[in-house]
């Protein structure tokens, strides 16, 4: 008297197959075309509309000392920097209250209403390198800049904002804490999220000058808005990192772009094209970054630069250390395929000291 | 209450103890911060604490919950095997239909093994070698699923993941069910480990056996076990069959670890081979199974360890020690023998490591790999550090936090980060910037000392299309380098590493 069991294994089999084919057929037919920038920054920037110097398609190989930088003079109504009557290209605050010149430097951009409509689904990118020291040591974001930026997002309708980070030196959830970026985004509504390896894909870059195809968090392409928040600081191969450089947090396999490193950082940026890149100068570190470690390395400028053009955020980040925009291979290289500008004479640069 | 309550009592606190064990483990995988108590179960282990404290000649704190096994042993008996071993309920609830009548084949005998294998193991500690604590229970399962299991089951879920992210209608709620699970169960990183198939084969191994007799390992091999049975025969309480006995041998029939001696002449229940499990007492007919107190030793039964077979265990105990020790490549300086931050000499390293592999599990990188060689035989499944694998985090301090027997001392972070625990040095013949003249230096960028342990220097070179470029090539300034690893780990040069380190 053998127990019938409850499935027969013809039953079984039958049942393992549909399911199977089933599956089979639902990861082949929904499948997206792969994103490519323009579904980028269809998604990202058409709604914000930034003056950018760089819409349209640029031929290969304009110089950058004749770029096409009649556009954002053409596009801001006053190219004089004055202080309220139209949104900067490029805004610059100085101030001892990180949230206050935060907020200052978007509201000179035309306010977080320009960046986000309401149900926005926001993803923040600190710099979030390591989990070794805390934010004194200017090493990653300062946190109040990006918890400012998360309120701030959530003021203007985001339904979401995430905070994400891939940390070569430690684990993303012990570098949350450690930076502080992760009490902070809590405080502010936001959530931290750890970026989850098997969801990484592969991506053609369309634009790209060396390489062509990258594996990238998708989330970062299909986000409603990017906003990059890197913090200067020193680095050894490209000399300093910034907002270009930052976008190296969200591919895996880095160690292939440092065998050339400044075009492949500009082509990852032409894939990535962040709407909006905030640099947080509150503090920064003036040598032996990234990673840093030491006090004495550490300056206190108290200052924020916010611009949606990346290139030329980058640009002015450089004169903090006494440098300019062609001395970074990856800005240079990055203004020479036409993502933006370098040349600071050229744009509307708003500076407001909030003392 | 009746023995049928109690034995659901005991039922209920196996769950309970085997839940709370996994809870335990699935805390502290690749986690920069160890709550406290995480490795309870190693320190309630008296084997281990016995073992390492014989080896290391010291008292170790940690170790003294061990004194409350001690203590309920000498009252009640092997309790610890029938309600806490989390590798004994395993092992119980793994059971055969065969395997009763297979074991009334093998000879009682066979339990010696147990009580010689704990004999050799501390005969060895007494020596100052620990390698037979990779036969303790508790470091078998969690061994395993350090290095076996649980990445099989993260793979698993990252395989099904990759699978099911295309599918874009899956997307939200595979985020949702990633958002609380990565990070606090499953790690960023996937774990791998060396060795992971024979550590895995001897669990596997242990668990088949069972297919001979109900927990054949209990029976017949754990040391941990022995040492209970031991002090089992002293114990207080222990179970005695009444007068009122039919010997309907149903008792036996029942019993899991076989404790129950069906001879006619002698039928009685061998205190050091009970598990406490209380199966007999509940299904005694006349129910005249009961604990009672007794002051004279247990009975002696045939297959306990005598004294010419102790002494046996002792000797070679002894000349396991001797050849051990003569392992040449123990006494080999070994490039790759890179033990975690603070360790200090190899051979106290060697005898107070209870080879838990609790370190590899919470490493956060997974730079800590269990040794096959690297350390002589002696230094079996001892964690090492391979660089290329994972790095030493410069902001972690978890190895030390975990470890039960301060094999790896806990240390401040400053302390740590101070830590030289190798040195890098670099191949110029394979760096990128020098053999080939391309740019590189990566291994700068990583170098978490504040001031960075590679200096680089800017040199001219012809490239292939024969233009002169400049390339900024690296050195390692050896009184910085602290041999974290981040170098090597990072280099990307395919294979071995340009830059590697080495133990200093």
């Amino acid at each position: 008297m053998k127990r019938q069991p409850p499935l027969s294994r013809r039953t079984f089999i039958k049942l393992t197959a549909t399911v199977a084919a089933g599956a089979a057929l639902a990861s082949c037919s929904p499948r997206q075309s792969p994103a490519t920038p323009t579904d980028a920054a269809s998604a990202g920037i058409k709604p914000t509309l930034p003056p950018s110097p760089t819409s349209g398609s640029v031929p290969a190989g304009t110089s950058p000392s004749t770029p096409d930088q009649a556009n954002p003079t053409e596009t801001s109504a006053n190219p004089e920097p004055s202080a309220t009557t139209s949104p900067a290209y490029l805004a610059v605050v100085h101030g001892p209250d990180p949230a206050a010149i935060t907020r200052a430097a978007i509201e000179a951009l035309g306010g977080m209403a320009a960046f986000v409509s309401a149900g926005y689904d926001v993803i923040i990118k600190p710099n979030i390198c390591t989990d070794y020291h805390p934010p004194e040591y200017a090493t990653t974001t300062n946190p109040t800049v990006v918890g400012t930026l998360v309120t701030m997002c959530l003021e203007a309708g985001a339904r979401r904002v995430r905070v994400m980070d891939y940390p070569f030196g430690g684990t993303a959830t012990s570098a949350y804490a450690t930076s502080g970026i992760g009490d902070a985004v809590e405080a502010a509504g936001g959530e931290m999220h750890v970026m989850i390896p098997s969801k990484y894909k592969f991506v053609d870059i369309p634009q790209g000058r060396d390489i062509t195809k990258v594996q990238i968090y998708p989330d970062i392409l299909e986000t409603d808005l990017l906003i990059n928040v890197p913090i200067a600081k020193d680095h050894g191969s490209t000399r300093l990192t910034l907002g270009g450089k930052n976008l190296m947090g969200v591919i895996l396999d880095r160690g292939m772009m440092h065998l050339n490193l400044d075009q492949r950082i500009a082509d990852l940026t032409s894939l990535v094209r962040p709407p909006l890149t905030v640099i947080d100068a509150v503090r920064i570190l003036t040598a032996n970054g990234p990673t840093g470690g030491d006090l004495s390395d550490v300056r206190q400028l108290d200052t924020v630069i916010a611009s949606r053009d990346v290139v030329a955020a980058d640009a002015y980040a450089t004169t903090l250390f006494g440098l300019t925009g062609s001395d970074i291979g990856y800005i240079q290289a990055s203004a020479d395929m036409g993502l933006g500008t370098m040349d600071l004479a050229s744009i509307n640069i708003q500076e407001i000291n909030l003392g | 209450m009746s023995w049928k309550s109690w034995r659901r009592l005991r039922q209920a606190v196996q769950i309970l103890s085997f839940i709370s064990y996994i809870v335990l483990i699935f805390a502290v995988v690749q986690k920069r911060v160890a709550p406290a108590l995480v490795d309870i179960f190693f320190r309630l282990d008296p084997f281990s604490a016995l073992g390492a404290m014989l080896a290391s000649r010291q008292w170790i704190a940690k170790f003294a919950l061990a004194l409350v096994t001690v203590g309920a042993t000498l009252i009640i008996g092997r309790v610890w095997c029938g309600w806490i071993c989390p590798l004994g309920s395993l092992l119980e609830w793994v059971s055969f239909k065969k395997a009763r009548k297979r074991a009334m084949a093998i000879s009682p005998h066979w339990r010696l093994v147990k009580y010689f294998l704990l004999a050799t193991s501390l005969a060895l500690a007494l020596f100052g070698g620990l390698t037979l604590l990779v036969f303790d229970p508790i470091a078998i399962i969690t061994r395993t699923l350090t290095t076996a299991i649980l990445p099989g089951l993260f793979y698993a879920v990252n395989s099904v993941e990759t699978v099911l992210y295309p599918v874009s209608f899956l997307s939200p709620a595979l985020d949702g069910f990633e958002g609380v699970v990565r990070g606090t169960v499953i790690p960023v990183e996937q774990p791998a480990f060396s060795q992971n198939l024979a550590i895995a084969a001897l669990f596997f191994g242990l668990i088949a056996l069972n297919l001979l007799a109900n927990r054949f390992w209990c029976r017949y091999l754990c040391p941990l076990g022995a040492l209970l049975g031991l002090l089992s025969k002293v114990a207080l309480f222990r179970p005695v069959i009444g007068t009122a006995c039919t010997q309907c041998t149903r008792c036996a029939v029942v019993c899991k670890p076989g404790a129950i001696d069906t001879d006619p002449e002698d039928f009685h229940i061998m205190p050091s081979e009970c598990t406490v499990c209380l199966d007999c007492m509940a299904n005694c007919k006349p129910g005249d199974i009961r604990f009672r107190l007794r002051l004279k030793p247990a009975q002696i039964e045939e297959f306990d360890i005598s004294r010419r077979q102790a002494l046996g265990a002792l000797a070679s105990g002894a000349a396991g020690v001797l050849l051990l020790g003569t392992d040449l490549r123990l006494r080999q300086d070994n490039p790759w023998r890179i033990r975690p931050p603070g360790v200090p000499e190899e051979d106290t390293f060697l005898a107070t490591c209870i080879r838990c592999s609790q370190c590899m599990k919470i490493c956060p990188t997974t730079a800590l790999q269990p040794a096959l060689t690297q350390a002589g035989m002696a230094g079996l499944w001892t964690p090492l550090v391979v660089p290329r694998v994972g790095y030493c985090d410069y902001g972690c301090t978890a190895c030390g936090q975990v470890c039960p027997s301060g094999a790896i001392p806990l240390l401040t972070l400053d302390k740590k980060r101070t830590m030289v625990i190798g040195k890098a040095s670099i191949d110029r013949n394979r760096c990128l910037p020098w053999a080939s003249g391309m740019q590189c230096i990566v291994c700068e960028e990583m170098c978490p000392t504040p001031q960075k342990a590679i200096r680089l220097e800017e040199a001219e070179v012809i490239d292939s299309s024969g233009r002169t470029s400049t390339v900024k090539r690296p050195s390692v300034l050896r009184d910085l380098c602290i041999g974290c690893g981040i170098c090597e780990h990072y280099c990307p040069l395919e294979g071995d590493a340009a830059i590697r380190v080495y133990d200093a």
